[in-house]
């Protein structure tokens, strides 16, 4: 399969252009690399703050709660959004060597999955400090991580498509994502603030606040995700990502054309 | 004079922007007639055939379809129609402020140019100090690409490419940029470069005296199609009386 093939050809790139992306991220801030660390910390403090004391939030460890909200949700955020424009930010490449465009996303994914990564070490050491009782099931988050990647790089990679041809994609997405971002109880629990229908058409239909709702209760509230819905969300994302990767193929070399 | 082997094989290659155009939903919201969709040929038709170890010069006006073709030869554009057969050789394409990261260093630019055009991270690492010395750049190596001159960037751009030496070698418009130093040094290197029987160059310039020095064939695109082809000198004569009237 030509994925395959470009996937392990372009791989070493695309790892080693994650990492230059993240030495200069680091290089051009103050605080450094201080800031993969404080970002979700100081988000999760105002979320939780927010949620507590103006929303009256009671859930139990709130701020892990609250955090691996954050840390899947900045991941599948950040990717999407930045893929819209991934092509025209990548111009000084684009237009000078034949790159296979899905590695531009794979490399965001890279970048982003890395911060996520530092996201989940300040999870676990949370998780310690709050004495969560761990469980066996914390592994299902493995899985769940899974289902996240592929969904991401599916929707990663339409973006990529229609972010060339159409303008203002972007201000759509910002807002798309926005609403998302509220339909996926990020800080809030969808299963006991939204009204009853609605809640379980969430976290059944969206495939974010499933994985994100399944991770919290596998990771601190020691209950098994829904496993016949982790499989069809998991086969969905599958699909999704062989549909978005014919498309992106079959136009990638008028991309440049466009720009 | 035995038969030499085929490098690149164009055949009757046509390149179109047509309906290509970027659309935004508040424009088309505001549109209701469809506007027109705009057609411009860049290249129609063209066929021609590089032997390896030929260097290729092609002349033209601006806006001729060069630059369009040669992309399309890279393979970063897709031909609309015709084919473009390069018998499974590597190629790279070296033109004005190549693909460089412009907030990365110079030296994660070499890296990664090189990595885009299929060497390995071993492969660059051991070519790396040679590129460093030929692009004679002294500490801006390790400074972000965005604080460089364009002249800085043409130098290592072209190092990049001449030091990491791939079967084909399309050159876009180069030649002519940096200091008179560094002219000097990447014109004999083209020479070396030029003296392996093994790479075919195909060469983009309006130097037409760099063009008759290096070349050993010639192609003259007018309006997106071969005006002539065959000897440098000339296809270049003819050139200069057309380009001088």
């Amino acid at each position: 399969m030509r994925f395959v093939n470009d996937l392990k050809k372009y791989w070493a790139y695309a790892k080693q252009s994650a990492k230059a992306d993240l030495k200069s991220e680091v290089a051009s801030s103050y605080l450094n690399w201080l800031w993969w660390v404080l970002d979700p910390l100081l988000f999760m403090m105002v979320y939780t703050f927010i949620a507590t004391v103006v929303f009256n939030g009671r859930e139990q460890y709130f701020p892990i709660f609250v955090l691996i909200g954050l840390t899947m949700w900045n991941f599948f955020d950040k990717t999407v959004l930045g893929s819209v424009r991934i092509v025209k930010s990548n111009h000084a490449i684009v237009s000078k060597v034949y790159v296979p465009k899905f590695i531009l996303v794979i490399q965001k994914m890279l970048v982003n999955g890395f911060k996520m990564l530092i996201s989940f070490v300040l999870i676990v050491l949370l998780m310690v400090a709050f004495k969560v009782p761990i469980t066996y099931r914390v592994l299902y988050v493995i899985p769940l991580l899974i289902v996240l990647v592929v969904i991401t790089f599916a929707l990663g990679n339409l973006m990529l498509h229609f972010g060339v041809f159409v303008e203002d994609l972007y201000n759509v997405m910002k807002v798309v994502l926005k609403l998302t971002f509220y339909m996926t109880g990020i800080f809030f629990s969808i299963a006991s603030r939204v009204p009853a229908p609605y809640n379980q058409l969430l976290l059944k239909f969206n495939p974010i606040a499933f994985v994100i709702n399944s991770s919290r209760r596998c990771m601190i509230y020691a209950e098994s995700p829904d496993l016949r819905l982790l499989l069809l969300w998991g086969v969905v994302g599958v699909i999704l990502s062989v549909a978005a990767l014919n498309i992106v193929y079959k136009y990638e070399n008028s991309y440049v054309k466009v720009i | 004079m035995q038969e030499r082997e085929i490098v690149i094989d164009v055949k009757d290659l046509k390149i179109s922007y047509r309906c290509l155009k970027a659309y935004s939903i508040k424009k088309s919201l505001m549109q209701f007639k469809k506007s027109k969709v705009q057609v411009y040929e860049a290249v129609r038709g063209v066929t021609f055939q590089v032997p390896r170890g030929e260097i290729l010069g092609v002349v033209g006006k601006n806006g001729s379809g060069k630059s369009t073709m040669l992309r399309a030869i890279a393979g970063i554009f897709s031909p609309d129609s015709g084919q473009i057969d390069l018998h499974g050789n590597s190629v790279s394409l070296l033109s004005i402020g190549v693909g460089f990261q412009r907030k990365l260093s110079g030296r994660e630019n070499i890296l990664l140019s090189g990595m885009l055009l299929g060497f390995s991270e071993e492969q660059v690492r051991e070519k790396m100090d040679e590129i460093i010395e030929f692009a004679g750049l002294g500490k801006f190596i390790d400074m972000p690409v965005k604080t460089y001159s364009s002249g800085m960037h043409s130098k290592l751009a072209f190092s990049i490419t001449a030091v990491l030496e791939s079967d084909i070698m399309l050159i876009d418009e180069v030649l002519s940029v940096g200091d008179a130093r560094f002219k000097r040094k990447s014109y004999r290197k083209m020479k070396q470069l030029i003296s392996n029987e093994e790479r075919t160059v195909v060469i983009v310039s309006h130097s037409l005296e760099t063009l008759r020095k290096l070349c050993t064939s010639m192609l003259w695109l007018h309006n997106g199609k071969v005006k002539m082809i065959g000897e440098p000198g000339k296809v270049l004569d003819a050139y200069e009386e057309f380009m001088s009237e």
